[in-house]
Parts: structure tokens; sequence; C-alpha cells
């Protein structure tokens, strides 16, 4: 039995008050809170550690690149990727968002013929698809539509269940035998539903299409394994999973990794550069990592996936499971309405929900008023509220330290929101 | 790291060999001059009877490279006929290829693939060095590069060599 109160503890931010009232932090969702542990190993790398890494014969140097591949290896083990040099399949990134901008660029550039035949297996022409979801955050969704318009691909897009769930059901239809690449959310951003991408990796990978699994709010929240799940690629950030900011991952098959061209170009990730010949690109990881990476920022990643694996996995998910049944009687309050799956089967502790009547930014005002602290706004994910008929919406999702009392106080202070704004 | 521990790494007897190294010889591109030969140069075998195979490596941390070319025998037992490198490291990766080649020209690949085996083992030990006393024996002068194994970014370059060996062989047995 984990003792979720001493875990709490160890988030010094929580200790505060917003407004008088003690500080209720229901936006983990938009950045998780950092326990000390990351805390301290961000701030002790700078003051025992700090050096370039790859580089330098000093002790220094030495100890860096050390304390940075060894995070390499902490990450890799928390989502069953494979570590070990030559084995790498965690690629550094600046977060999310850039490693699926990193994907996108890399399949323009073997589009163009760079990388050779090797990268030919990533190439896109007119008559290919491209296939997302609805349910899509704006850094899926815009990379892949933009690649689709440079390469002349065709964009299409799994539909929504009225709850908001993608429609897996529906993937024999939506992809097909044209179809190269699928990037699919593990869970919604918005509506907080887990997906069902075992039909649709099965199903890209039965007509040769890469799946790409954008991971951001599953894997701070659910044990994940991915070399189980089969995805060719994925993608999340350090600071949802109670790292630092600044810092992302892109997870890829080896093989995938090492036929994948670059999208980066600059220092480290080349073995020879010439005035007037094509340079020769290292290995992955490096080949993806161009320019000085956040070291400090990285190892407190890696000391942040360990203090996860400590908890566990599935420690954390049946304790924000518990969370999420309270937050969801959101949705038995007159004029709410929870934009998602209202039980908590299948879906994690992120609740988005309308109030009829007051504008998202006045609820989430009202909330702060007493501490509370929720995101409003279409939380980059407009199609998915239009979905829902709606532009903007209130978020309350879970973290770790998060307790059902606090979720009760949350709706309790729903309850008051209409009366307060007079509808 | 103490003073004793950089005069472990940095032995007499790896001085030497990185200064008189063994099987280097000019066949590759100079990467300190930009007029080097563009065209890939095939990869051709003196020997008769034989199967080329070739492996660059880079190392980032040193600019250490190097370009293994191996020749194994067509007929079994599959022996390396031929072992020669071009490249230019530091001392470490120079005097460890110096080492390789005294030890593993004229092996079966077997023997060659157990010697790689046991170096590396060697070169993962932090300093430890081998159990195994026949495998000690096995490597010969080249177990002084126990004393770099307690510098992890130093690993690499001692390994370098190894590494294109293994390449290259891998590389001559399938084209074989």
């Amino acid at each position: 039995m984990v003792a979720f109160n001493d875990i709490r503890d160890q988030f010094p931010i929580l200790g505060q008050k917003i407004h008088r009232h003690p500080l209720v932090y229901f936006d983990s969702a938009a950045t998780a809170q950092k326990p000390r542990c990351v805390i301290d190993a961000e701030s002790n790398f700078y003051e025992t550690i700090n050096a370039g890494v790859h580089r330098g014969a000093h002790e220094l140097a030495s100890r860096s690149t050390v304390a940075f591949e060894e995070a390499r290896t902490k990450v890799a083990k928390l989502v069953g990727a494979a570590y070990g040099e030559g084995q790498e399949e965690i690629v550094v990134t600046s977060g999310a968002t850039a490693g699926l901008n990193l994907l996108a660029t890399s399949f323009g550039n073997a589009s163009q013929g760079r990388g050779g035949h090797e990268a030919a297996g990533f190439a896109l022409k007119p008559g290919d698809e491209i296939v997302v979801s609805k349910a899509e955050h704006h850094s899926v969704l815009l990379p892949f539509q933009e690649l689709a318009l440079r390469t002349g691909a065709t964009l299409k897009w799994f539909d929504l269940t009225d709850d908001g769930r993608i429609r897996s059901d529906m993937a024999d239809e939506i992809i097909t035998e044209r179809t190269k690449v699928v990037a699919i959310t593990h869970v919604s951003n918005v509506t907080g539903a887990i997906t069902d991408v075992e039909l649709i990796i099965r199903r890209a990978h039965e007509v040769g299409a890469l799946f790409i699994l954008d991971a951001c709010q599953s894997v701070p929240h659910l044990d994940i394994d991915l070399h189980q799940m089969d995805v060719d690629f994925a993608v999340w950030s350090a600071h949802k999973m109670y790292g630092p900011t600044g810092v992302g991952f892109l997870y890829g098959k080896r093989d995938l990794l090492e036929a994948l061209p670059p999208a980066n170009f600059g220092g480290s990730m080349v073995e020879l550069a010439w005035m007037d010949k094509p340079a020769q690109y290292m290995q992955p990881p490096e080949r993806f990592e161009a320019g000085t990476q956040p070291v400090a920022q990285v190892v407190a990643a890696g000391a942040a996936a360990d203090w996860m694996r400590e908890i566990g996995m599935a420690n954390i998910e049946a304790h924000e499971r518990s969370i999420t049944a309270e937050l969801l009687k959101l949705n038995d309050i007159a004029g709410f309405r929870v934009l998602g799956p209202v039980d908590e089967r299948n879906r994690i502790g992120t609740v988005s929900f309308d109030v009829q009547g007051v504008h998202p930014h006045d609820v989430g005002q009202f909330f702060d008023s007493k501490g509370i602290a929720v995101r409003v706004g279409h939380h980059c994910a407009q199609p998915v509220h239009r979905h829902f008929g709606l532009f903007a919406s209130n978020r309350a999702s879970t973290g770790v330290y998060n307790t059902a009392e606090e979720a009760r106080q949350l709706v309790e202070t729903a309850d008051e929101v209409r009366l307060f704004f007079g509808v | 790291m103490s003073s004793d521990d950089f005069e472990q790494m940095y032995q007499e007897v790896i001085l030497d060999a990185s200064k008189n190294p063994h099987g280097k010889e000019q066949f590759a591109l100079d990467v300190t001059s930009e007029s080097s030969a563009t065209a890939e140069t095939g990869v051709q075998a003196n020997h008769e009877y034989c199967t080329p195979g070739e492996s660059h490596q880079f190392n980032p941390t040193c600019g250490d490279q190097v370009t293994v070319h191996v020749e194994v025998s067509d007929s079994e037992p599959r022996r390396i006929e031929r072992l020669v490198w071009d490249g230019s490291g530091c001392s470490i990766s120079t005097a460890s290829l110096s080492m390789m080649v005294d030890l593993v020209d004229g092996k079966t690949v077997e023997e060659a693939m157990q010697l790689e085996s046991a170096f590396q083992q060697l070169m993962q030990s932090r300093g430890a060095g081998l159990d195994d006393a026949d495998e000690k024996e096995a490597l010969g002068d080249a177990v002084v590069f126990q004393g770099v194994s307690k510098y992890p970014m130093r690993i690499k370059c001692a390994l370098l060599g190894w590494a294109g060996l293994k390449d290259s062989l891998a590389k001559a047995l399938a084209a074989s």
C-alpha cells in the first residue's frame, strides 16, 4: 500500500495558500508539479556535475555524459524501450511538440529523397494518406497536416463517438492500403478517454503504415510498455511526468530510428562535415539531437522516471481513478456537462466540462478565488471542442498528489458557480 | 581520478604502441583534407580467394576516426588473411588498434570474435579487469587497457578499432 499522503508531502509547491485558501492543483494535464527529488536532481547537477556532454576529456564532462545517458536509460525503462549503447530507442527533444515536428520534417526530407533508399519507407507522395483523429492536440494535427500539404498526401481522420471516444471500430475503413502514417493520441487531453489503440495499430501494420503514438497524457498516468504495444514511434514531454520543462522524448523502434533521416542539423549530430560533400551523420539517438541539449533537465527527468517507477504506475493509476470518480460527479450538477466518458473506466482523471451560461474564463476565475487551479480555453484542441459544439471549456486534471477530498471540494465549489454568476 | 589512475591509463606499452602502430596503411579518405577523394573507392581484396570487408568508425568525443579493412579466406575455417587500418586518433585508440592487429591478424574469425568479446568485457569492467585467467592470457599486452576502463569517456576510444573489426568481418562474411 502506497502512502499517497507522504507522496504529496514531497511537493514543496503544494504547501502554499492561494488567495488565503490551501492550493488545490487540478491542472496537471497542462504541467505537473515537481517532487523534491526532481528539483534536487536538477540543482545537484548544476552544483556538482555541470559540463558539456559527449565532449571533452575532463572529469566533469565525463560525469555529465554518464548522468545524461543514465537518464536516457531511466526514461527507457519507464516506457519499456530498449537502452544500452548502440540499442537506444529514446531520443531527447525539447518537448512532445518538437518530437512530432521532428518526425514530420524527417518524413518530408525522406519524401525528397534524403536518407537514401533506407529512408524510402518514410516517403510520402500524392495519393498516399496520413490518418489522425478529431481528438488530436494541435501538436499532432498541424505537423502532419502541413506534411500532407507539402507532399500532396491526403489527410484523413477518425471521427469520435458522442462521448468523445476515437472510433477505433472504424479502423478497417479509415486506414487503407494507401495509408502511410497514422498518428493518434493515446489519451485525449480534453476528454481524458483512453484510445483503444490496439485495433488501430494492428490495422496500420496490416497495410504497412507507420503508427505514431501521442503519449503525453498517458505516460504520466498509465503503465505503458511501448514494445508490447508495438508502436513505431511515440512522443511525450517530461514536464507532464513530474519532470522539468524544456524536455521531451521521442521513442522509435531501433531499426526505424536507424533508417530515419535527420530533421535538425548542426553540432553533435555529424561524424564528418565538408564544404563540398554531403555530411555523414551519426547513429541514433545523437543523429536527432543537434545542438546543446538541456542536460540538467534531462537528468532531472530521469529522476522523475525512477521516482514514478518506484511508486509503481499501477498504484498511480488506481489512486487517480478514485479521484476521477469524484470529479465525474460534476456531470450531475445542473447546467454542467462533462465532455467525455462519464464513468471512470478506460479514462484518466482529465475531466473537461462546460458550464451552461458561464464563460470558461469566468468559471476558472471563480475556482481560482477559492485556491483551485483548473485550466480554461480550448486546450490546444479545437476540433474536439467543435465536436461538442463548443470552442472552449474548463478542465480539471489529476496528478499523483491530488486527493479525493480535493475533488469533492472542487465539485462543491462548482456547484456555486452558476449561482454566483446569476444563471 | 588520482594521478595513479592517470598513469595506469597511459602505460608505457600504450604510449609505445601509439607511436609506432601496427597495421596502419594509407587507403582511406583523409579527413584532414577538403580535397580528399570524393568517389567511394570500391573495397578490394589484395589476397586471392579472400572476401574483403571495410568499416568506418567514428568517435565524436575525440574526433578519432578509423577505417578497418579485413580480408577473410573463402575456405573453411574462415581466417583473417589481412587486417589493416587507416585513420587518425588519440593514443588510446591508436594503441588499441595496433594491439588488435597483433592479436587477431591471421586468426580465424571465430578466434577473433572470442578476443573481441574478452576485450569488450575488459573495457566494461570499470577498472576491475577480467576474472577469467585464460581470457587474460589470450589478450596478452592488451590487458593494459584495464586502466583505461576506469575512464568512461575513453572506453569508446579503446573499443573503436574493435568495433571496426566486428563490423568489417560481418560485412566480409555477408558478402561471400
